[in-house]
């Protein structure tokens, strides 16, 4: 959405469980893992789910 | 995400690519309609506690078939050439890790690792898992490892915004505490004071704030979507939650000056007051103010859990008279809830306005409010018609 802050910083706050303290996803590094529920049935699925493909990963709101 | 989502369509069809959502919003069906509105048909998955850590949305990486990070900004135009039909080596210096937080969530070893760790890292993975995969039932216990998170460390910011989201959650529940979502806001409040720069953070407490501080109307999109959807032939997913009041209202650059002057519909206070049929919720976002900023307020009126009253719907609608004193400016002074169209109902009944406190204010702004309210006794059918005084208490950072 064109109206949603494009800004990312260049150190971002401390993460999740697990995750690096800082996100901040370098070109160049693997991004870590994460597992999270999908929208459509509340199933678990992981990025590591996708591996041996490409991925465009898309944060975002429907605001 | 509508531009990414036309120019990857060929690319995902073709098995090049896979695209993968994450949405960080409160709830999770309302980013379901608008997938389906905009016919979103890639997975995406739901991060209402923000476990990624992510300070701002949209975020858009290009990840390689290893898993390695190839562009943090790429373009919608060229990832065909630039990125798709490219082959890369393994050539990350950080090695893979278990994906986190851990599915299935093994809760009790979480817990007893949280109780023997006592740090808040523990008490936080352990909170998490509950957050994300306990469902509504494990919330309570969800609020409880997240407050022994903040306890340990009153600075761990990611552990109050968190806290908050699922106070949010159990508030609208039947499981809700009374002060569920005072105390949301209260925490989202914390978590922001202590790391002013997080943007996920920011939008959940605009999300329910005044106009003069929305970057935009949240959820504004909703009825849009819905008749659009129908339109097509489908049903639209359907919403628990129905966004409201301030989740679509439109910000503003200056405080809105009361359109008209109604009068005040019982000055003398003669009007019988209601004895414990109705409890009200008063919520204040955000939770303090600098002097001279707005505050939304959000009145939520519900009937008492043993009361053998609804509301009479024959005669007018809940109303809300605000009456602030000189120098305190409020959007509305008269205010009026929604009702169905069936002749009785028992729904919960929400009303909101603005506040602006004085530019000297400072301590606590006082407000009163009262609300005026028709109801029939189910056993009698009685029907009376009352008053439920309350106070707006609006804190000057």
């Amino acid at each position: 959405m064109t109206r949603s802050i494009l800004t990312v910083a260049a150190v971002l706050s401390a993460g999740g469980t697990g995750l690096a303290a800082g996100y901040a996803p370098a070109v160049g590094t693997r991004h870590p893992d994460f597992t999270l529920p999908s929208i459509a049935d509340g199933k678990p699925v992981s990025l590591s789910d996708f591996r041996g493909k490409k991925v465009l990963l898309i944060q975002f709101a429907s605001w | 995400m509508p531009v990414w989502h036309a120019s990857t369509r060929k690319l995902v069809t073709d098995g090049k690519l896979v695209v993968l959502g994450v949405t960080q919003e409160q709830h999770s069906e309302r980013c379901r309609l608008f997938a389906q509105w905009k016919g979103f048909d890639w997975p995406i998955l739901h991060d209402p506690i923000n476990v990624l850590g992510s300070s701002a949305v949209p975020i858009v990486l290009a990840l390689d078939e290893h898993g390695i990070v190839r562009s943090t900004r790429p373009n919608p135009k060229t990832i065909a050439a630039d990125f798709v039909d490219e082959t890369f080596r393994d050539d990350a210096t950080n090695k893979p890790v278990a994906p986190t937080p851990a599915h299935p969530p093994k809760f009790d070893e979480l817990r007893a690792a949280a109780e023997r760790g006592k740090t808040v890292a523990v008490w936080r993975q352990h909170a998490d898992a509950l957050a994300l995969w306990g469902g509504e039932k494990r919330l309570a216990d969800a609020v409880a490892a997240y407050r022994e998170a903040v306890r340990l460390d009153p600075k761990d910011g990611p552990a109050w915004f968190r806290l908050g989201v699922c106070l949010r959650a159990r508030s609208e529940t039947i499981a809700r505490e009374s002060d569920d979502f005072r105390t949301a806001v209260a925490s989202w409040g914390t978590a922001l004071d202590l790391d002013p720069n997080q943007y996920i953070w920011r939008r959940r407490i605009q999300q329910y704030g005044p106009r003069l501080d929305k970057p935009y109307p949240f959820y504004d999109w909703v009825p849009d979507a819905e008749a659009a959807i129908r339109k097509r032939g489908e049903t639209p997913v359907a919403l628990p939650v129905r966004p409201d009041g301030s989740e679509i209202a439109s910000p503003t650059k200056a405080f809105p000056a009361t359109k008209d002057n109604p009068t005040n519909p019982d000055p003398n206070g003669k009007v019988n007051r209601d004895k414990g049929s109705v409890t009200c919720e008063v919520v204040v976002v955000p939770a303090a103010v600098k002097a001279g900023e707005s505050a939304r307020v959000h009145l939520t009126f519900r009937l008492a859990p043993k009361t053998a009253d609804h509301w009479n719907n024959e005669a007018e609608s809940l109303r809300v008279w605000v009456d602030p004193t000189e120098g305190i400016a409020v959007s509305d002074r008269q205010v009026e809830a929604e009702k169905p169209k069936a002749a009785t109902s028992a729904e919960t009944r929400t009303v909101g306005f603005e506040v602006q406190v004085p530019k000297a204010a400072t301590g606590t702004v006082r407000v009163p409010v009262y609300a005026l309210y028709h109801l029939c006794d189910d056993a009698g059918g009685t029907c009376r018609f009352v008053r439920l005084d309350a106070t707006v208490e609006v804190r000057v950072k």
